[in-house]
């Protein structure tokens, strides 16, 4: 075992962390503008797996990866506006609607996959790396981190940006409101419903971006049911970050860290049963933050649709 | 109840007895359609094409129509089986791990025949028989033709669960290496939980086992091979070389970018068509049903990669398990898979 840890494969564990944790990362956040504005989206997975397929439809077609990315995040945003009109606009009910959504998304993109890809499977070209100047020169950290595609720095980036989204804008104050609060929201002359639809907007943008960073970046290619409930763990990342994009981050790159790690395991022969050491991404995510978010709360109003006048 | 109303109920339960043998036998002998659901589509160049391909070339040739569920994932099937058995199908393939609870209660639910996968222990007269299919013979030459590939002298196997089958071929493949090169190291992982279309994470654990030192990858996976074989077009070996890529169940060639070893062949359509043949006979449920080198529905995947001198001696072993001097015993769990790849 003493020859396994070689440079190149604590390289590889970083970078399969990095793989791991930027979809989940994308899925979370968007998941907690939904959230924050008072809608439990549940259909993020459908939103992803469209991503998923739009973004590799349109790098495939184009030959251009970064259109591949705008694609993905149009097929979310075309579920995300499914969903807004459906339980926003409609007000039914969010949990059923996001599940049908899902299976919906999963059997329109198979279906389209068996009509463009499944005899072919293409396999996308390799994003170029954008090595950090000084950073990137670090060892082993350096290639693993700092050598990355640049979708992989905007999607950390992001974390920052909600974070003074949320805390220092109005824009902020009026998702939160239209979680907490919607009726006074309302009677200071802002729409609600406007606010929640602009929310699930976002949140199909953002997913999509993650379904794309998966079949584009990821894997290479496009296969059916892709996603494998990396959705539903954005989901869980956001009921648990209860509001804090850092948390978000953070229950993903643990995440990330413990798939990486059960590989590492693995290889290394560690004779545990595989279903206890596959367990540990999941464990970890939950015991980090539930001690960690215990005292944080979810928005009043979650779940609720907002119909005028109504109490 | 006097003795003159006994022995008529006997023989009435008796008669009734005698007509439903025969109507069963009957309605076996009039098999017209049979039924194969699968999770995935019937074109991954896998298991579920295999399994369609399988079905239909076995129902065309039993005179049986075969209608197909493809792409139904991996969740509750219960409302297909009902309607393909209410549609009149006279056996359900049930061909998923993840559907062997379902098909038999639906198959007792509609007095239908089922069959199922990685339950062995299922097997039920009349009503359930498994086909745990398992082409450990072929994967035990592909870890012969792997050991004497490797540069590196590190081979890997990357899996997206740990089924029945798959465990047995990465047994399988783990002893042939061994015993053709027995300093060879194996590094083994698995995706996740039934990671059967992670394709990210097929490549994610690829990526890493390749850096680990391997140069040959043996995968199983389905829909996640595709990103297993990406990670080896667009992975260079520790040497600087070329890793090369070894499937299981089909034939990737027609989508191969010149990393393609082998792979270990699956022909299902024996196994369905002895299905069929026993339902007609009245005595399906009797006995379990596998694939073999011997029969033809095993075999591994000659590709230009593979040297011609490399291949005669692999051939030379294909022989000797057909002849029986060298025996493949089959180990279905995780734990003796484990017992192989644990500290080297």
């Amino acid at each position: 075992m003493s020859g396994l840890f070689t440079d190149a494969f604590i390289i590889a564990l970083l970078a399969g962390v990095v793989a791991a944790t930027v979809p989940l990362l994308l899925a979370g956040l968007g998941e907690q503008i939904s959230e924050k504005a008072g809608v439990l989206n549940i259909g993020i997975e459908g939103m992803m797996l469209m991503g998923a397929y739009g973004g590799f439809y349109v790098a495939w077609a184009s030959g251009n990866l970064w259109l591949g990315f705008l694609g993905g995040g149009i097929g979310g945003m075309v579920v995300g506006a499914l969903m807004a009109l459906f339980c926003v606009r409609m007000g039914l009910n969010q949990i059923v609607v996001g599940i049908a959504l899902t299976l919906g998304a999963e059997g329109v993109t198979a279906l389209l996959h068996y009509e463009q890809f499944s005899r072919l499977y293409p396999r996308l070209s390799v994003m170029a790396p954008l090595p950090i100047p000084g950073l990137s020169q670090i060892p082993i950290v350096g290639p693993a981190l700092f050598t990355r595609e640049p979708v992989v720095y905007l999607a950390f980036a992001l974390v920052p940006l909600f974070v003074w989204l949320f805390r220092r804008t109005q824009l902020g104050l009026m998702l939160q409101a239209a979680g907490d609060k919607p009726a006074a929201l309302d009677t200071a002359g802002v729409s609600v419903l406007k606010i929640r639809t602009i929310a699930v907007l976002a949140t199909g943008l953002l997913v999509g971006f993650g379904g794309a960073f998966l079949s584009i970046v990821a894997a290479g290619v496009f296969v059916p049911f892709m996603t494998h409930g990396n959705g539903f763990i954005g989901i869980v990342l956001a009921m648990l970050a209860r509001g804090r994009p850092t948390w978000v981050m953070g229950g993903a790159l643990v995440f990330g860290t413990c798939l990486s790690a059960t590989t590492a395991l693995q290889v290394a022969g560690v004779d545990v049963p595989t279903d206890i050491i596959q367990m540990l991404p999941f464990v970890a995510v939950m015991a980090v933050l539930l001690v960690a978010g215990r005292k944080a709360r979810l928005p009043a109003a979650l779940g609720a649709a907002y119909v005028r006048g109504e109490r | 109840m006097t003795n003159g109303k006994v022995k008529g109920l006997a023989r009435l339960l008796g008669g009734a007895a005698l007509a439903l043998a025969i109507g069963g036998a009957a309605g076996a002998a009039d098999l017209t359609s049979i039924a194969i659901l699968t999770p995935e589509q019937g074109t991954d160049y896998g298991w579920n094409q295999q399994g369609i391909e399988g079905a239909k070339a076995a129902g065309a040739a039993a005179g049986v129509e075969v209608i197909v569920a493809e792409n139904l994932g991996y969740g509750d099937v219960r409302p297909t089986l009902q309607e393909l058995a209410e549609d009149g199908a006279g056996l359900l393939i049930a061909h998923a791990s993840g559907y062997n609870t379902a098909a038999p209660e639906v198959g007792a639910q509609y007095d239908v025949p089922v069959a199922v996968v990685d339950t062995p222990q299922s097997l039920k007269e009349g009503a359930v028989a498994d086909y745990t299919a398992s082409g450990h013979q072929g994967a035990y030459l592909a870890g012969v033709l792997a050991a004497k590939m490797t540069r590196t002298g590190t081979v890997g196997i990357v899996v997206s669960g740990e089924p029945p089958s798959w465990n047995a071929q990465s047994t399988a493949f783990a002893e042939g290496v061994k015993a053709t090169q027995p300093d060879t190291v194996i590094r083994y992982a698995v995706i996740g939980p039934a990671a059967y279309s992670d394709a990210a994470g097929g490549k994610r654990v690829t990526e890493s086992l390749i850096a680990a030192g391997a140069d040959i990858i043996f995968g199983q996976g389905n829909g996640s091979s595709f990103g297993m074989l990406q990670a080896v077009e667009t992975t260079k070996a520790t040497d600087g070389g070329k890793v090369l890529f070894i499937d299981v169940i089909g034939d990737k060639t027609p989508i191969d970018k010149g990393f393609l070893l082998s792979s270990v062949l699956w022909n299902l359509e024996p196994v369905y068509a002895g299905m069929i043949a026993d339902v007609k006979a009245g005595i399906y449920g009797t006995h379990n049903y596998d694939i073999n080198l011997k029969d033809g529905s095993v075999d591994l995947l000659k590709t230009a990669n593979i040297p011609d001198d490399i291949w005669t001696e692999v051939q030379a072993v294909r022989q000797d398990i057909i002849d029986g001097k060298i025996t493949v015993t089959p180990k279905y769990d995780a734990a003796s898979v484990h017992a192989l790849v644990t500290g080297n």
